[in-house]
């Protein structure tokens, strides 16, 4: 019994110093900051293409970012597997492409880009060539309807206008705008945007109606660069010069840093000879500051940085990891509430896995949804104890309820534009389920106050562990020093043989200390 | 706040993580929990040391064994259906006899066939089984308790819980069902608990809800000064539980019957830390005196005598354990002999 103490905090003692020991080198000799840089500066962009090879010549292009004077991008690295990779310039359109081929692949392959990037703002300069004048031209040669329509709408824009800069303005404002805004020529409009799908359909429209006034202008795709992200989606804008000026303008709102990876109107990636291709573009940040000190320090102390660091991961890895590493802090957390406090909940870990789906959802949100779908469930599962199915069939039952409730509540908000609506998909479903059994069984067997207390203890232990881990410092703690979980798990070490009284029981046995 | 803690420290009162870390985890080896945790084991176990306890009419493993149910509940006296790994009396049914084709509970509620085997069905898939593994539901008599706690029973079944340390009875405690607890002498759901002397085997102070009283709930009868009958039967068997399971830190439950006696009801390996409220008294330094005694050839009966003498010295008391001869002084607490199990544990942690 005395030698497992001594054991126990031996052990604690030890994965404790090596923790802060490792932390402490980084932060005093390395000059790792402990806070979290103000501001974003390098962004990782990440391209991966999943597909499945057919057994016969596949070639796929994948339209990767130039680098030029006004931004730059470095750090270029391709996954090419098996393939061949041949990089091809496209100096009239401004693009470079990625071109993979393979004579008779097979399986399913994936093909990985990587690259480092400034990113660009509203104000990074246009190309020089954007100052020279346009040749007019008039399009739709083969449709005479949507020809006259074009030569109507457009005389009309001209004699509504004062001088380019305001053709431009209306001309977007009628064709992105809603039906009140189209104007006097509705039925010419309604001629040209019919078939059109927003936005890039009609962005090549505003484009022909600028080059028809002989202005610069061109179609830009690309993403934005605004969080982490792992399946971000691609934007498009356009791109044109009025009056001397650069000018962009994005259908969606513009964001305040994107990066553009290719213009004109075809496709990110073409693919040929393969199938069920999945394309996923994966974002991350670096903080400045630890950028910087990232590449310093693994000059100085290239074994310790390297060993004790996520930075050489793939990029979706070094995403999941961000968020892995918050999990002990909840877990942590979750000890001291048992152990100390006496928090009663439902099942052990359940809630720190609440916590993390309340990132999907965020807190007031996450927690409205666990209620409502918590308290549906129990009623469904009354009603189906009076039905007496036996065990594992009344759970299913109960858990395709929850997805059922889940599509509603989805369908309902989306419906009233809330984000909650998309953000529930994650929501775990078996853990909700399992949840709901437990405390219909607790309230049957035990009393409704007493269901209920520890249902909302779960919750408010999920919350608590929520905050913790979703903390941005705490999160920037742990993906930068992850040493620190040596220390996480010594004192874990260290409250495992804590063998006072809870608050909890204080409370309970209070009687007997006044007696 | 930190106040009570300090002072609850000082009178030795045990919370949970001492309870788990420094007497369940330390003297109750995981192979051996299953003897407690299975009442089919417990009840074979008892039987082969000649243990009283209620009798088993039959035990229902799977659907098929269900069928039989109808025959197997038609007793005259009634019975109970339990869980074998059930905890807290949870899925406990208790059945007084036949009515219209169903069946009358002993809470006057009836219920029907198709009730009764929704429930067994429920025991079996693990429903009130630890862990939610399969279970086996297991049929036994229904036991005639002893109306000798008459003015204090409101009504249901008492039972008396002895804590057993190596053996040695430490701690007992009467537990009465009341209205609130719909007749089971769960403490959770709000029975009482009355602290009973080891050594004169009356009862002492109780609690309801964790809260110390006085008088019984329902029948407002003062609850102390009763005498337990069969007191010295209750801890040689709540001892000789210990030498069947072999458990160093043991719950026994056990329950008066009419016609019986005192019959074994089932075994704690995790028993709860109310009895300290009941008997108004801080566990660990009493505990930590069993733990030094030499206890290397002690029978049951001599460990139940060590009990009440030990229990004397730490708590007072008129000395009525100083009439009982002592078969062995107990040594100067200063090198504890560990016993067998422990020495085994030792061996295994070494």
């Amino acid at each position: 019994m005395k030698s497992n103490a001594f054991h126990a905090i031996a052990l604690a003692v030890f994965l404790i110093a090596i923790g802060a020991s490792i932390f402490f080198v980084k932060t005093v000799r390395l000059d790792y900051p402990l806070q979290p840089g103000t501001k974003a500066s390098v962004w990782t962009i990440e391209v991966f293409l999943d597909f499945m090879a057919k057994d016969e010549p596949a070639r796929i292009d994948l339209f990767i970012p130039t680098a030029d004077a006004a931004r730059d991008v470095s750090g270029e690295e391709f996954y090419n597997g098996s393939f061949g990779l041949n990089l091809m310039n496209e100096p009239g359109a401004g693009n470079r492409k990625a071109v993979w081929s393979y004579r008779f692949p097979s399986n399913r392959k994936v093909l990985r880009y990587s690259a480092q990037t400034r990113g660009e703002t509203a104000s990074t300069p246009l190309p020089d060539w954007f100052a020279a004048s346009a040749p007019r031209s008039t399009p739709f040669e083969a449709d005479p309807v949507k020809r006259q329509a074009f030569i109507v709408w457009t005389a009309s824009l001209r004699r509504r206008s004062a001088d380019d800069a305001t053709f431009a303005d209306l001309m977007l404002r009628e064709i992105f705008g809603g039906p009140a805004d189209r104007g006097e020529d509705a039925d010419e409009q309604a001629v040209l945007l019919k078939d059109l799908a927003p936005p890039l359909d009609r962005l090549e429209l505003a484009r022909e109606t600028l080059a028809a006034q002989g202005l610069q202008a061109r179609i830009a795709n690309g993403v934005r660069l605004i969080e982490d992200i792992r399946r971000a989606e691609t934007i498009h804008w356009l791109e044109y010069r009025v009056a001397g000026e650069d000018r962009r303008f994005f259908p969606g709102g513009a964001p305040a840093r994107f990066l553009t990876i290719w213009r004109g109107v075809d496709g990110l990636v073409t693919a040929n000879g393969v199938s069920e291709l999945d394309l996923q573009i994966a974002i991350s940040s670096q903080r400045s500051s630890a950028a910087a000190l990232a590449q310093e320090a693994g000059a100085r102390a290239e074994p310790l940085a390297r060993l004790f660091s996520f930075g050489d991961l793939p990029l979706t890895t070094q995403l999941v990891y961000k968020t892995l590493v918050t999990i002990p802090v909840g877990i942590t957390l979750l000890v001291f509430l048992r152990q100390f406090v006496g928090v009663q909940t439902l099942g052990t870990f359940m809630p720190v896995l609440i916590g993390i789906a309340f990132r999907e959802t965020a807190l007031l949100n996450g927690v409205i949804l666990f209620t409502t779908l918590i308290a549906m469930g129990l009623a469904v599962r009354f009603y189906l104890e009076r039905l007496q199915l036996l065990l594992v069939p009344r759970l299913a039952v109960v858990l395709i309820f929850i997805v059922i409730a889940m599509a509603g509540i989805t369908i309902l908000m989306t419906d009233n534009n809330q984000a909650i609506g998309l953000s529930i998909s994650l929501f775990p479903m078996v853990i909700i389920t399992m949840t709901i059994e437990r405390m219909s069984i607790l309230w049957e067997e035990s009393s409704a106050g007493e269901a209920i207390k520890q249902g909302v203890g779960s919750l408010v232990v999920a919350s608590l562990a929520y905050l913790a881990m979703s903390n941005a410092h705490v999160e920037y703690l742990m993906y930068n020093f992850p040493e620190l979980l040596f220390l996480l798990m010594g004192t874990c070490v260290l409250m495992g043989r804590y063998t006072g009284l809870r608050l909890s029981e204080v409370w309970r046995f209070r009687q007997l200390a006044r007696a | 706040m930190l106040d009570a803690w300090r002072k609850l420290r000082d009178k030795g009162v045990i919370g949970v993580n001492e309870r788990n870390l420094d007497f369940v985890a330390l003297r109750n080896p995981r192979r051996l929990l299953n003897r407690v945790d299975d009442k089919v084991e417990t009840k074979r176990l008892a039987d082969l040391a000649n243990i009283p306890n209620p009798e088993l009419y039959g035990v229902v493993r799977d659907g098929r064994d269900a069928r039989a149910l109808p025959e197997l509940l038609a007793r005259p006296d009634g019975c109970v259906i339990k869980p074998a790994r059930g905890s807290q009396g949870k899925g406990i049914l208790v059945i007084d006899g036949p009515l219209q084709g169903g069946w009358r509970l002993a809470n006057g509620r009836r219920v029907s066939g198709a009730d009764v085997r929704h429930h067994v069905n429920n025991i079996l898939s693990g429903m009130y089984s630890l862990g939610g593994q399969p279970d086996a539901a297991l049929i036994e008599y229904r036991v005639k308790f002893d109306p000798v706690f008459g003015p204090i029973c409101f009504k249901g079944v008492p039972d008396v819980r002895v804590i057993v340390l190596r053996g040695v009875p430490a701690f007992a405690m009467l537990r009465l069902p009341t209205a609130e607890s719909d007749g089971k002498a769960n403490l959770h759901r709000g029975g009482v608990g009355v602290g009973v002397d080891i050594v004169t085997g009356e009862t002492r102070t109780g609690m309801q809800f964790d809260r110390p009283i006085t008088l019984h709930p329902d029948t407002a009868e003062p609850l102390a000064g009763i005498a337990v009958p069969h007191w010295d039967d209750i801890l040689t068997m709540a001892a000789r539980a210990y030498d069947v399971t072999e458990l160093g830190y043991l719950g026994v439950d056990i329950v008066l019957d009419e016609e019986k006696g005192p019959l074994l009801l089932e075994l704690n390996a995790r028993p709860g830390l109310s009895i300290q409220i009941a008997n108004q008294l801080g566990m660990r330094a009493h505990l930590k005196s069993i733990a030094g005694l030499d206890l290397e050839v002690a029978t049951a009966q001599m460990r139940v005598r060590l009990g009440k003498h030990t229990f004397e010295k730490s708590f007072g008391g008129d000395g009525a354990a100083d009439n009982e001869p002592l078969t062995r002084e107990p040594p100067a607490p200063k090198r504890p002999i560990l016993d067998v199990v422990e020495g085994g544990l030792a061996g295994a942690a070494a």
